[in-house]
């Protein structure tokens, strides 16, 4: 017979393509009717005509008969489903929740961290904090930045909140002062018209502002004729002269960029630069930190007031803390994931056990080892697709609960999840995670085919393979236990704090007298005491007073080295300027003394209250009255009262610089919050106040109208989530782990019901047994608990890096939560083994 | 895995061509893979001819349908090759045939009603 070897070599391996089942079957005579065709195909052409239908003829086939078998391996996994929904249920919404926290908490990572900014070469760009270039004139400025060793640019700028709008109608809005290098240093082209060009930041020039994307679509519909519009920024006139890209908000969600003016005393200044081509991070820090140096020996006395410079990537510089959180977040979740994989593979191991006879009758029969291990993956495969599928909307939740309690710094770094890394990243860990609850399982499949009609033995071996499951559980689940309390503990270290004041019952809002009739300084106090006059008159109201300052918001603070008599405190003090009323509107407590009368802000009386903290820092805080609060030899305020400190920072866990509280002169001249004290729910008065305020006049804007509750809430949103994030995570550990341990107690108690028969038919009580089956349990948690505890003192490292504030756990801690644990695992213990105590011997026994 | 598939052949609305002919060519008797794609490639005067993918997919299927079986294999008397698999047909297999051609001369009698009978019908 003439063969050709090549061409059948070549269908052989091709035939390799065909899924198993169906390639076991017909391999052979496939090729067979290869050999027959060869032998009446003779001559080239006619070999090549034979090629092109056999190719078609694979092509054709090869795919139905994938789809086929893996129909037949889905109908099969369904059936096995049906027989036992609660488990299969379980595990897909436990993977689900798995895949999609992690993928929704990477979605967040890798807008922060991974997608790129805004900016040409983002990473070039330096953050330079707590430091002050020179800055008295826009040439200086420009002439230090040209002659940077180690920056190619440098442009500085100021947030702030202005009244933007026309000649009516008036609208709060965030805007930045630029030096007019801002937009070039950043890399950043204007969608429409110009940026600023030099000398533009220089007094009597600077009326020119660039418009962001979105109020230029607002104000104008996205028409061209912007350009060169004028728009009122606290009732000054500026000219348009360029729109910015799109999505386009650095800093902090800015609407509007206009030229600042330098002058000498402005501190108020960011510096951000863009570093030479040729030099390196490490190389720029160091040249950084040599000018610091330079700088502060200059700055004299008062550089102990200033903290050390630095100098950070533009990135770090955003992130601040919401970047270690959503690392902390991220290690969580993936240890979550990573339980939910050791469940399902737990519970692929049982019923693999389960059905060891089914399996090697079935492997008897010739459905091969490969067949076998591929179903087995392929419902893993199905298992982790529908998990996946189901873990996108928690994913999507997830998203959106952390863009609300975390928002992004930049708007281009919304938190999306139909993003090509986040999809691929979801994509990876359900592979990986179908491999990982697959491939334990299969690799037992083999050693149960191995063993043949033996299966016995290998639930045996099942056993211990879970058991070591269940461990690696108890494990990890340790581990996320000390991350939750030690973070939680950072938590309520932070509720627990005294603030100082009262944030129940507080109504609180603020108003910008910039660009209204009441802008000069004179005319601010009367508004003032107009507002306050009508709200005292609304009824429920106990006390009104206004701040220029509130708690929490430490923002562009004011202050210096006070002192007492002309001592000089040994730390700088901030300044409150506030109106009468004010500590019994914020229910602080005037501890010594008395608080200042409406007469004496009226008449501008030289007097202060001074906080604890700063009398504390001369003596006897009650001897601080009567005395004099001084600044230099000049400046003198009679002390007439001591109040406890309020906590101004935003961050409670850092301690603010202590406090003086003056009368306000010109009380609009920061940020003028009224603040009322109310009886009964502050939330009923929002519209009352709103309505006082606005009868006196309509054109002042109004902002921020909420109670201080409804601040301090907001303040602490993003601990709290973190804190309950992680919680829910170890809770939910924690059950995974329960379950676990319930299943394969209850399992154990099945397969060995003849040999807890016979021992009780040799004079054991079922309570003992159970009791024995417990004390095997508590050998698993403690197998699990050594590695658990020092995975939980690695990990605490990594926490107390990444969280401020979080507390190490110690060993009492570490031992009420194993004990907390083996308590749980021993009460699911035994209630998966109540069966034992129903058990009938005899009906056991007869089976013998 | 035969006779997985428990449809009757009742339900089975135009059946594929493909199976069509190799209950055809079964129905005369037992035949091996080879030997089922060699007659029907002359019966239809070349025009099908099936591919070994093709036809043992389609034996695949015929045999969890149950309307095909294995007969014992043994060697083929011309070319005495031992590695044959021989198939007949089985009655649920001639149902389904029949089925077949039931619906096709109903197709054909309408056709005719339609368009008038073909000349040498």
């Amino acid at each position: 017979m003439p063969e050709t070897p090549f061409s059948l070599k070549l269908y052989k391996w091709l035939i390799r393509l065909y899924p198993p089942g169906f390639r076991e079957d017909y391999a052979l005579p496939m090729e067979q009717e290869l050999r027959d065709e060869l032998a009446d195909s003779r001559g080239f052409l006619a070999l090549a005509v034979l090629w092109v239908r056999l190719l078609v003829d694979l092509a054709m086939s090869i795919p139905v008969q994938i789809t086929r078998e893996l129909f037949q391996d889905l109908k099969y996994t369904f059936r096995l489903w049906r027989t036992r929904p609660l488990p299969i249920v379980f595990a897909i919404a436990a993977l689900a929740i798995g895949i999609g926290a992690t993928t929704g908490v990477f979605s967040v990572v890798n807008s922060l961290l991974l997608r790129s900014l805004p900016f040409r070469n983002p990473d070039r760009l330096a953050l330079l904090q707590h430091f002050f270039p020179p800055v008295r004139t826009a040439k200086e400025f420009h002439d230090w930045e040209k002659h940077s060793e180690y920056l190619a640019d440098a442009a500085v700028f100021e947030e702030g909140d202005v009244n933007l709008g026309g000649p009516t109608a008036l609208e709060r809005a965030h805007i930045a002062e630029t030096s007019w290098n801002f937009f070039s240093t950043l890399g950043v082209q204007p969608f429409l018209g110009r940026g600023f060009v030099p000398g533009e930041d220089t007094a009597g020039h600077n009326n020119v502002a660039v418009i962001a994307y979105g109020l230029w679509q607002e104000l104008f519909a996205g028409n061209a004729h912007a350009l060169g519009s004028t728009l009122m920024v606290d009732g000054q006139p500026v000219t348009i002269v360029g729109v910015a890209p799109a999505r386009f908000d650095y800093p902090g969600k800015s609407v509007l960029w206009r030229p600042g003016t330098f002058s000498s005393g402005n501190f108020g200044w960011i510096t951000i630069g863009r570093l030479k081509q040729a030099i390196s991070w490490q190389q720029a820090r160091s040249a950084f930190s040599t000018e610091a140096a330079r700088w502060l020996a200059k700055t004299g006395p008062r550089a102990r007031f200033i903290a050390k410079p630095r100098m950070m990537s533009l990135r770090d510089g955003l992130l601040g803390p919401v970047r270690n959180a959503s690392l902390l977040l991220l290690g969580a979740v993936l240890l979550v994931l990573l339980i939910a994989c050791t469940n399902v593979a737990n519970l692929f191991i049982a019923r693999t056990a389960d059905r060891a006879g089914e399996l090697s009758i079935r492997s008897a029969l010739g459905a091969s080892r490969s067949r076998l291990a591929r179903q087995m993956l392929t419902e893993c495969l199905f298992l982790s697709f529908v998990a996946a599928l189901a873990g996108l909307l928690v994913a999507y939740w997830t998203t959106s609960l952390a863009a609300r309690v975390q928002p992004p710094p930049l708007d281009t770094q919304s938190y999306s999840i139909v993003d090509g890394r986040v999809l691929a990243f979801a994509v990876l860990v359900t592979i990986v995670t179908a491999l990982l609850s697959g491939i334990l399982p299969s690799l037992h499949t083999r050693r149960v085919q191995a063993f043949g009609a033996r299966a016995s033995n290998g639930t045996r071996g099942s056993r211990l393979v879970r058991e070591s499951l269940s461990g690696a559980q108890v494990m990890l689940t340790i581990i996320l236990l000390a991350a939750s309390v030690s973070v939680g503990r950072a938590f309520v270290h932070l509720m627990g704090i005294d603030r100082g004041y009262d944030a129940k019952g507080i109504v609180t809002a603020s108003v910008s007298l910039e660009g209204t009739d009441y802008q000069q300084g004179k005319r601010q106090l009367p508004y003032f005491e107009e507002v306050l006059g009508r709200i005292r008159k609304l009824p429920g109201i106990r006390a009104a007073s206004a701040t220029e300052f509130l708690p929490l918001d430490a923002a562009g603070f004011v202050g210096g080295p006070f002192g007492l008599n002309g001592r000089p405190a040994a730390r700088n003090s901030m300044m409150v300027p506030v109106l009468s009323e004010y500590f019994r509107a914020m229910g602080g407590q005037v501890l010594y003394g008395r608080e200042f009368t409406a007469a004496e802000v009226r008449t501008g009386a030289k007097v202060a209250v001074v906080s604890e903290g700063f009398a504390s820092l001369f003596g006897p805080p009650a001897e601080a009255v009567g005395r004099q609060l001084t600044i230099g030899r000049t400046d003198h305020w009679e002390i007439v009262g001591v109040a406890k400190g309020m906590d101004y920072e935003e961050d409670p866990t850092v301690a603010g610089e202590p406090e003086v509280f003056v009368p306000a002169t010109a009380p609009a001249g920061f940020y003028s919050t009224f603040v009322v004290r109310v009886d009964g729910r502050a939330e009923d008065y929002l519209a009352a106040v709103r309505y006082a305020i606005r009868s006196v006049d309509p054109e002042v804007p109004i902002f921020g109208l909420k109670t201080m509750q409804q601040r301090l809430d907001a303040e602490v949103a993003r601990p709290k989530f973190y804190r309950t994030a992680i919680w829910a995570f170890a809770a939910f550990a924690l059950l995974l782990t329960m379950i676990g341990i319930y299943g394969i107690f209850a399992y154990a108690v099945v397969q060995r019901t003849k040999e807890i028969g016979v021992r009780i038919a040799l004079g054991a009580t079922p309570a003992g047994l159970r009791g024995m089956l417990i004390r095997r349990g508590l050998l698993m948690v403690g197998a699990g608990a050594i590695p658990g505890i020092a995975g939980a003192l690695v990990a605490e490292r990594f926490v107390e890096s990444l969280m401020e504030g979080a507390r190490p756990i110690g060993m009492a801690t570490f031992a009420s939560l194993i004990l907390f644990l083996a308590l749980v695992a021993s009460m699911s213990i035994w209630s998966a083994t109540r069966r034992i105590a129903r058990l009938d011997i005899i009906t056991i026994l007869r089976f013998e | 895995m035969p006779h997985s598939d428990q449809r009757s052949p009742k339900e089975f609305t135009a059946l594929s061509p493909v199976f069509f002919h190799i209950l055809l060519s079964l129905a005369a008797g037992e035949r091996h893979g080879y030997a089922i794609k060699r007659e029907i490639a002359a019966r239809t005067e070349g025009k099908l001819k099936l591919g070994p993918g093709v036809l043992y997919g389609s034996i695949h299927k015929m045999l969890e349908l149950g309307w095909i079986e294995e007969a014992e294999g043994r060697p083929d008397p011309h070319l005495d090759d031992e590695r044959r698999r021989y198939y007949r047909i089985t009655r649920r297999g001639r149902q389904a045939a029949r089925a077949e051609a039931e619906r096709l001369r109903e197709l054909v009698r309408l056709a005719a009603a339609t368009f008038g009978a073909p000349e040498h019908a």
